[in-house]
């Protein structure tokens, strides 16, 4: 790989777009993917508590983070612009072909998702690749997939309290996934030196 | 109709119609996905699966909506039956396309980089492998006495370590085939966008935004 002369160090270093790297993006979407895949009972056991009383949205806002975390990952492991995005998308794209109960709606969720996640890399700069970077992207993703669902699961006709109430979850659960456990698979990652092989 | 064509009409419509709110145009297009899923022979199992499924979402929002939202039953039912529009016009493009056909369809039509084409079909032609590659870990885990969970970090590390090593491999193993970035190639399998999909394209784009445009309810 290009960066192989590079220091071990290389908290630095900018990725480009090679061929290596593209693979990478995608294997790591997948196995997000996947992962994600077999907890996908969740959902449907969440909802399916939550229905009668109506909170159904709340499982949908509980999970987001989980949905939300290649985009930070390959964000962090390929350090440039649209690796995120690119890694988000894709991992959306493979619910689809395993067959996911969203059909063509998780490829659009994918697209929001994905601008989400890649926003809060380019208010950085794509230069913080530590806590404040990552908080950014987890701030940029939630507001960005919350107005989405304003508007496609009809979040709009609600009211403050209860809007209020999903969108505390929904930043609950980025924080959870896509900020404390990235930032844990990033520090094993460093510890091995991984960004350097 | 050309994969990457009907990808396209399939987003630009999901996307639509999550904008727009009118129950009847999200019924005629589930009932049309579904006439076009049943003539493309899809399996008993796989048409229950499609039915079953997106039930759990579209009852839970559309329960919420109509306890809790201020636009009464008929908004409940326009998310409930959007719900089920977006997963049966998913499948008219999943079950009828094949993933390579998509990647050459990009990279020749639309002009995609090769590199991006090759490179996300070489990845997703593993996912049986990734898939395999998941239990493996935590099957090993476990043979330590430690269970992997969707939320332990250490499973995400250990993958993201496999995914470093084969996309090296991978990519070794595209070039030593003659595969070079960021270089002109000929196409073994050519595939073009015809005027009858362009026909169909439009034709089909056309008639939704007509559709749209005068059923209201």
């Amino acid at each position: 790989m290009d960066n192989k002369t590079q220091p071990a160090t290389n908290r630095e270093h900018q990725s480009k777009w090679t061929l290596r790297n593209i693979i990478l993006i995608a294997l790591i979407a997948i196995f997000t993917g996947i992962i994600f895949w077999g907890a996908g009972f969740l959902y449907t056991a969440l909802t399916v508590v939550l229905t009668p009383i109506g909170a159904a949205p709340f499982a949908n806002d509980l999970l987001m983070g989980l949905w939300c975390m290649a985009g930070p990952l390959t964000g962090f492991v390929v350090r440039t612009f649209g690796s995120a995005f690119v890694g988000e998308f894709l991992g959306a794209a493979v619910e689809v072909f395993l067959g996911g109960q969203w059909g063509a709606g998780a490829f659009i969720s994918g697209l929001v998702q994905g601008i989400g996640s890649e926003l809060g890399f380019a208010f950085t700069g794509y230069k913080r690749y530590d806590w404040v970077g990552l908080n950014a992207s987890i701030f940029t993703t939630v507001v960005v997939t919350f107005a989405w669902d304003v508007i496609k699961n009809g979040y709009n006709k609600f009211g403050i309290p209860l809007l209020l109430a999903l969108f505390v979850t929904r930043y609950i659960s980025t924080f959870i996934f896509g900020g404390v456990l990235t930032k844990m698979i990033v520090r094993l990652l460093d510890r091995s030196n991984a960004f350097s092989l | 109709m050309n994969p990457g064509l009907k990808l396209l009409l399939v987003m630009a419509i999901a996307l639509e119609i999550s904008f727009t709110q009118s129950l009847i145009v999200n019924v005629i297009l589930i009932g049309v996905s579904f006439i076009y899923i049943l003539f493309n022979r899809v399996t008993f199992k796989a048409l229950i699966g499609l039915i079953f499924w997106p039930l759990f979402p579209a009852l839970g929002l559309f329960v919420s909506q109509w306890l809790y939202g201020s636009a009464g039953i008929h908004f409940a039912w326009i998310l409930f039956t959007r719900i089920y529009a977006y997963v049966f016009l998913g499948a008219t493009f999943t079950l009828t396309s094949s993933i390579t056909n998509l990647a050459l369809t990009l990279e020749q039509d639309f002009r995609l980089p090769s590199k991006f084409a090759y490179g996300v079909l070489a990845a997703f032609n593993l996912m049986p492998k990734i898939n395999e590659e998941v239990q493996i870990i935590k099957t090993s885990a476990l043979m330590r006495g430690e269970a992997l969970h969707f939320w332990s970090p250490k499973l995400y590390f250990k993958a993201i370590l496999s995914s470093i090593q084969w996309s090296q491999n991978l990519a070794e193993a595209m070039t030593s085939h003659g595969f070079v970035e960021d270089q002109g190639r000929t196409h073994y399998r050519v595939i073009k966008i015809t005027r009858m999909d362009w026909v169909w394209f439009i034709g089909l784009f056309g008639i939704v935004q007509v559709l749209l445009f005068f059923i209201r309810y």
